[in-house]
């Protein structure tokens, strides 16, 4: 029998995976700022969201790396964390005492959890995961670019059960509205490659402000174009519309 | 790729719990409005009322207009109040409305008064509008001193066509006004603030900066310099206004205000 595999959006790209009994949040983001909002409600705050065996963090952006937040909320910082030099850096700048660097081909283990960073592009260095546990496979591509070794990741690393994909194709507009997440189309094109069983958008109900909208950031928010792209591109690839808090069991 | 979602439906609902005597009631609250707190200038707030019907009409927003404490006949701050605390005020007024993503549009003394409360890095606020704004000092680019000009003067400063100017109200008795009198005792006698210009530069909010070509008060070149201190700024002349766009041309000020980007 497969050990269960649940997925709860907490909001953005920090997701509650729980593999059988283990517990793992990645990108974590509990506050707000004036040009950072998540755009849909937060599902757990740090207070609720109870026992946490692993961070996994792709980099150090504060909408993905709010530790701040999880110190301010009594976080244990026993917990480990798993990421690039420069997430586990800033962790051990915040009090965090367990921390697990990896890059792009590179596994750490802990128990029955095994995390291997994946490659990544986005306005700083980021690595995107395939977090496996008890037999089950997820890969979590933070708000990446498409990057073409993304491709690989079946060959290299076997099947998914779960991929969880942005999808906002978001573009900065002081920087010549350079694109720096994966858009809609191309994260279908992605999910086709990789093949999982189920696969789920995230990353698109951020906005930075009725103003900032207009001035800093261009972002698709419309999940949907992602769900059609992939219906033409992998129709047999399950994906759903999920909002915080609910959670998605894969078979 | 086109947007295709109507702005703001992707807004979260808030979920409250009210008490009301012995009862409590938990509710989610649907919001899809965008606030916005709009300051007038030394005009008094009559110079924007228009201005934010429309906005309101048109964006479906949710538009926010203080008098100034002082102005129209309202009571003045006990003590001695400059711009920045002005600023202030009307951040703890947001927070005691409980807004969120206000964008807060002034014009002329409303435009310094949005300034200063960018600078006050309340999370509440995640935009400003300077439209025709005073307070700070470019050199080579002072602001017209206005004081003790005729009615007709100051229209000839203010407006693209000065025929378009509204009569002035006869007003009684000699003297500033109420009003005139408020906005001296925010702005201080140079109506500027040295500092301004360089805090601004250490600002890191979305401004649109937005100047009538015309305006005879702050010129065009003041405005630019405006926008150059502001990291994150975009700058919008508007032909055939002066120095007051929300009255001379509003339509191309609202188009201004909610075309940029698109």
């Amino acid at each position: 029998m497969k050990t269960s595999l649940t997925v709860t959006r907490i909001a953005h790209a920090c997701q509650l995976i729980e593999i059988g009994d283990l517990r793992i949040v990645t990108d974590p983001w509990f506050s707000e700022s004036a040009t950072y909002h998540q755009g849909e409600p937060l599902a757990y705050d740090v207070a609720s969201l109870g026992r946490v065996d692993a961070l996994v963090i792709s980099h150090e952006h504060y909408d993905h790396c709010n530790l701040d937040a999880l110190v301010a909320g009594g976080f244990d910082l026993a917990t480990p964390v798993f990421g690039p030099g420069t997430v586990t850096a800033l962790a051990a700048s915040k009090g965090f005492t367990r921390l697990h660097t990896i890059e792009a081909w590179e596994s750490a283990t802990l128990g029955e959890l095994t995390v291997t960073a994946t490659p990544g592009q986005h306005g700083v260095h980021e690595v995107t995961f395939v977090i496996k546990a008890h037999g089950r496979a997820v890969f979590f591509g933070g708000d990446s670019l498409r990057v073409p070794e993304l491709d690989e990741i079946p060959a290299r690393l076997g099947p998914l059960d779960l991929a969880i994909l942005p999808v906002n194709g978001l573009c900065i507009r002081p920087a010549g509205l350079a694109q720096v997440v994966m858009d809609a189309e191309q994260a279908a094109a992605l999910t086709a490659a990789l093949n999982p069983a189920v696969a789920l958008p995230h990353h698109y109900a951020f906005h930075s402000g009725q103003l900032g909208d207009r001035i800093i950031t261009r972002g698709d928010q419309d999940p949907r174009h992602y769900t059609d792209a992939l219906a033409r591109l992998a129709p047999h690839v399950t994906t759903r519309i999920v909002l915080p808090g609910t959670p998605v069991t894969v078979p | 790729m086109k947007i295709t979602v109507p702005a703001g439906s992707l807004r979260p609902a808030r979920t409250t719990t009210v008490a009301l005597g012995d009862v409590e009631v938990t509710l989610d609250d649907h919001d899809r409005t965008r606030p916005f707190l709009v300051l007038h200038g030394g005009g008094g707030v009559a110079s924007v009322r228009g201005f934010a019907n429309l906005l309101a009409e048109r964006t479906h927003a949710r538009v926010i207009v203080p008098t100034h404490p002082g102005f129209g006949g309202t009571a003045r701050p006990a003590g001695p109040a400059t711009t920045r605390d002005l600023a202030a005020t009307y951040i703890a007024l947001l927070d005691r409305l409980e807004l969120a993503d206000v964008t807060v549009i002034g014009n002329s003394f409303g435009g310094w008064v949005a300034a200063e409360m960018a600078l006050l890095g309340s999370p509440r606020l995640s935009g400003a509008v300077i439209v025709d704004g005073i307070g700070i000092e470019v050199e080579g680019h002072q602001m017209t001193s206005v004081r003790g000009l005729a009615p007709a003067e100051l229209a000839k400063l203010s407006w693209h066509d000065p025929a378009k100017a509204p009569r002035p109200p006869a007003v009684g008795g000699s003297g500033p006004s109420p009003d005139l009198a408020a906005l001296a005792s925010y702005a201080g006698p140079a109506m500027s603030d040295p500092t301004l210009l360089e805090r601004l530069r250490g600002l890191d909010l979305p401004v649109h900066v937005i100047w009538g070509e015309s305006d005879g008060i702050v010129t065009p070149e003041y405005g630019k310099a405006y926008a150059a201190a502001i990291p994150m700024s975009v700058f919008t002349v508007l032909p055939g206004s002066g120095h007051l766009p929300q009255l001379e041309t509003p339509e191309e000020l609202l188009g201004a205000i909610t075309d940029l980007g698109n």
